[in-house]
């Protein structure tokens, strides 16, 4: 099992934790609910970092923590009440991985020029594409499996 | 003039109706889940005293068939641009709930709803991108960037979400707001990152521009599949590549302007 490095997992949850809550203000939730939104940020990115340091792929750091974040959200469903699963999402908001996507399609652009310089080109076009159908997938699915298998739906 | 029963009762049908999709067309533009959107309609219907007989919600429109007695009525309404408000979202499901405790009119409802609508707190407009920018500026620090690029990523995020609303009270296009927002954005902070000795111009100029992530559609886009409603789910699917998408053409615009590869 690989060091944890404490700093760099403080950094990454308060960053999410601010993330979280900067997009909780974007999605008007109340200031309440933005202290639960950080708290579901934080706790996300602490999950996810601690998978990348274990190696696991992004996309099954992403899904492990989204999971998280979906079960804290229903134990806690006393004091959140039905907004839990919006504030898990926007905790998990922060791990969707769009700067990803952005590169996959200069990189589509760059395969596309008349001369393009080599097939690492396309690779990494690919791979890029590929992470953010997958990442944003293991998350969707890490939100919606505890919910589902909890049968905390109600309206 | 004399009233026939059976045309009065396909009245009240229709203001329940209308008013079941209306709550139905709130929830939808405040970014809810067609399950949630469907049991709010339902609730309203049923605490009208109506039974819904069925729903079907599309990412432009939605349409409601009621029943009572021997009467059945089928009314269709548009659906409006696509957000994401929580407290007018919530404010919509408690009223639903109460409506479907019974004792309340139709008319009752309607104006329940237009108080809500007017009435919901939101944030500031300063608020709003000051919190943008801070989240694009955090954001930039998962994804790697320095302390140097922090600042611009954070002006350039917090005025692309100040643009962004300007833009969308002014009814821009969504798609063409995003390239344009994009374009700003990326432009700023790579600009900005780059005369503050930046060596990650780049990711700055990538951070800046997440405020535009659609997550919240990306998710209820799996949701919605996972629930049932593959059509409304592949629509928001599309809408989030959509998106995307012209937001990738205005970063690449600002990537040619600045000489960034």
């Amino acid at each position: 099992m690989a060091p944890v490095d404490w700093m760099h997992l403080l950094h990454q949850a308060f960053f999410g934790a601010v993330a979280a809550a900067g997009f909780g203000v974007l999605f008007n939730f109340g200031l309440k609910a933005l202290a639960w939104c950080a708290a579901a940020g934080a706790l996300a990115l602490c999950v996810r970092t601690l998978g990348l340091d274990q190696h696991w792929s992004l996309e099954a750091a992403s899904f492990v923590a989204a999971v998280s974040a979906s079960i804290c959200a229903n134990l806690f469903r006393r004091p959140l009440g039905p907004r839990g699963n919006a504030v898990a999402l926007a905790g998990c908001i922060p791990m969707v991985p769009g700067a990803f996507f952005g590169q996959a399609i200069l990189g589509a652009l760059a395969v596309t020029t008349p001369h393009p310089e080599n097939a690492a080109v396309i690779l990494t076009a690919i791979e890029y594409l590929l992470r953010v159908l997958f990442t944003l997938a293991a998350i969707g699915a890490g939100l919606a499996i505890p919910a589902y298998l909890l049968k905390h739906r109600e309206f | 003039m004399t009233d026939d029963p059976v045309r009065l009762k396909h009245r009240e049908l229709e203001k329940i109706a209308m008013a079941a999709l209306r709550v139905a067309r709130i929830l939808v533009e405040c970014g809810a889940r067609v399950r949630v959107v469907h049991q709010g309609a339902s609730l309203v219907a049923r605490g009208l005293g109506v039974e819904p007989v069925g729903l079907r919600t599309g990412y432009a429109s939605q349409e409601i068939t009621v029943h009572s007695g021997g009467n059945t009525i089928t009314r269709m309404m548009t659906i409006g641009p696509h957000g994401v408000n929580h407290r007018l979202d919530h404010a919509m499901r408690r009223l639903a709930v109460r409506v479907s405790k019974g004792g309340m009119t139709v008319e009752e409802v309607e104006a329940e709803i237009d108080h809500l609508v007017k009435t919901t707190p939101r944030h500031p407009l300063w608020l709003v991108s000051l919190a943008v920018g801070l989240a694009c500026a955090a954001f930039g620090r998962l994804l790697g960037i320095d302390w140097l690029a922090f600042g611009p990523v954070f002006v350039g995020g917090g005025l692309g979400q100040a643009l962004r609303m300007y833009l969308h009270r002014r009814g821009v296009n969504s798609y063409v707001l995003a390239a344009v927002i994009a374009f700003t954005a990326a432009s700023i902070a790579g600009a900005s990152a780059r005369l503050a000795g930046s060596t990650t111009t780049n990711l700055a100029m990538m951070a800046s521009i997440l405020l535009l992530v659609p997550g919240v559609p990306a998710t209820n886009a799996q949701t919605d599949i996972m629930d049932g409603y593959p059509s409304m789910g592949s629509a928001r699917a599309v809408s989030v590549l959509m998106v995307m998408g012209f937001a990738t053409c205005g970063v690449w615009l600002a990537e040619a302007l600045l000489g960034v590869q």
